[in-house]
């Protein structure tokens, strides 16, 4: 196999890649502060629940995670598994993974926050929700941007356990590739890829990060 | 009429007594300043009658509406829409300002009209430039709070309460966070306001000002009232305790 056409199926790979990574950070970004909310509200229920959901997120591999979403619509509801759901299983796996992780990151950034922002606004008559999107948020995200920066670098590299559902992305082509030449080559070219990949979301992260720096 | 009233104001903290049995009234146009040692419950006063934190016992009322009540022996509150009614009638300047970091000087103190008192956008920015005229920060309307000294800061948080032109306004020791040169500005702005005949309710450490500022002053301690009165009666007082305590800060 010619180096060129070994890159082309390595491109195609790429694309299935950036899907998975911008479809998980497009619904655990969001999840992720829901479910924060969950583990920081005053009802006791809803703390508990969401408290062991993210340490059985964070608690187990997210390769098995991975395994079981796959699986579980045959062995809890059992409905055949159709192909296409392959990728779905995926998404899910990711975001539901992900979203813990995330969580985290938020309620650490919100708990951060002086409670005389709160006070002031309570004052001056924000309502709970204006409060939170006006005054809290936008300095939360400010705060958590470098742990989300760390977390979005690592899901760059994460995508490749989606080998295991045989999903066709990057890191199982290169596999796949190596095994048929018995070469290494398309295994470091895949490393290659994740890197530079990763260069330009820590280039991005870091514009952002700049363009939040007008205040302190 | 009178535009605060409390009756008789109860509140603790894990079991520890902060407010026993305050009972104080002020009228439109009034200054009052309220001073006493650290931990005899001056704060903790503002904090209640601004609804920041919620009383345990007695009554409260603005403009002769209850915000809060007795009923049974327990503290009732009125509903979430009273009471954001009631909050419209004061304005409360914290003593580390409390500003918003992230909002520039003219959006701290236009945001609140704008998206609470629907204030159109065009109005509040007028409204803001007189004030910051008024309080002399007219070149500081794009500058962030981070590029402000403490003193113009707090200037911008009185700004920012006065732009919903609250009836009272009330000061949480709105210069102990301030080394002295720059209390001085803050104080000037405050007596302004007093010349204005702004109703004020103000916790301070700053003696003199307090004397030459109010109408009267209430010393509070162990959270009772023990005296109030005119500057005069406060400071030629005949109980020995408001004596000492006074003669500590102005020597």
């Amino acid at each position: 196999m010619s180096l060129a056409t070994m890159f082309l199926q390595l491109v195609k790979g790429m694309g299935i890649t950036v899907e998975i990574f911008f479809l998980t950070l497009l619904f655990s970004l969001p999840a992720g502060l829901v479910l924060s909310f969950g583990r920081m509200s005053k009802q006791g229920w809803l703390r508990v629940i969401s408290k062991f959901y993210i340490s059985v997120m964070r608690g187990t591999p997210l390769m098995l995670q991975l395994i079981v979403v796959y699986f579980a619509p045959y062995y809890v509801f059992g409905i055949r598994i159709s192909s296409g759901y392959r990728f779905v299983a995926v998404i899910i796996a990711f975001v539901l993974n992900y979203a813990a992780y995330f969580a985290e990151i938020y309620r650490s950034g919100i708990e951060s926050m002086a409670v005389g922002q709160y006070e002031a606004a309570k004052v001056l008559g924000y309502s709970r929700s204006q409060t939170f999107f006006k005054i809290i948020l936008p300095q939360v995200i400010k705060r958590v941007l470098p742990p989300v920066t760390n977390e979005t670098i690592t899901l760059v590299k994460d995508t490749s356990l989606a080998f295991v559902l045989a999903e066709a992305e990057m890191f199982t082509i290169a596999k796949q590739i190596a095994a048929k030449e018995t070469s290494i080559m398309p295994l470091m070219a895949a490393g290659l890829f994740y890197y530079i990949f990763n260069l330009a979301v820590a280039g991005f992260m870091e514009y952002l990060e700049k363009k939040l720096n007008y205040y302190r | 009429m009178n535009l605060l009233e409390i009756n008789h104001m109860k509140k603790g903290f894990d079991g520890l007594e902060v407010l026993k049995d305050i009972s104080l009234s002020v009228k439109k146009g009034e200054v009052v300043s309220v001073i006493g040692p650290s931990g005899s419950g001056k704060s903790t006063l503002l904090r209640c009658a601004t609804m920041l934190e919620k009383m345990d016992g007695g009554e409260l009322k603005y403009l002769g509406e209850a915000a809060a009540w007795e009923e049974n022996g327990k503290c009732v509150y009125a509903g979430k829409q009273k009471k954001k009614e009631l909050r419209k009638h004061f304005g409360l300047v914290f003593q580390n300002f409390n500003l918003f970091p992230h909002y520039t000087v003219m959006k701290n103190i236009t945001d609140a009209p704008v998206s609470v008192d629907k204030v159109p956008k065009k109005e509040a920015e007028e409204r803001a430039v007189k004030l910051l005229k008024q309080l002399g920060l007219e070149d500081k309307k794009d500058a962030y709070p981070y590029q402000l000294s403490g003193g113009q800061q707090q200037r911008v948080s009185i700004a920012r309460a006065l732009a919903l032109q609250p009836k009272i306004l009330f000061f949480d020791e709105p210069t102990s966070a301030l080394d002295p040169e720059l209390t001085g500005e803050v104080l000037k702005v405050i007596k302004e306001l007093a010349k204005e005949h702004m109703t004020m309710i103000i916790v301070t450490h700053e003696m003199q000002f307090a004397r030459e500022l109010s109408d009267r002053i209430i010393f509070m301690e162990q959270g009772v009232i023990r005296q109030q009165g005119t500057p005069d009666e406060i400071f030629a007082s005949s109980d020995e305790r408001v004596r000492e305590f006074i003669g500590k800060f102005t020597s």
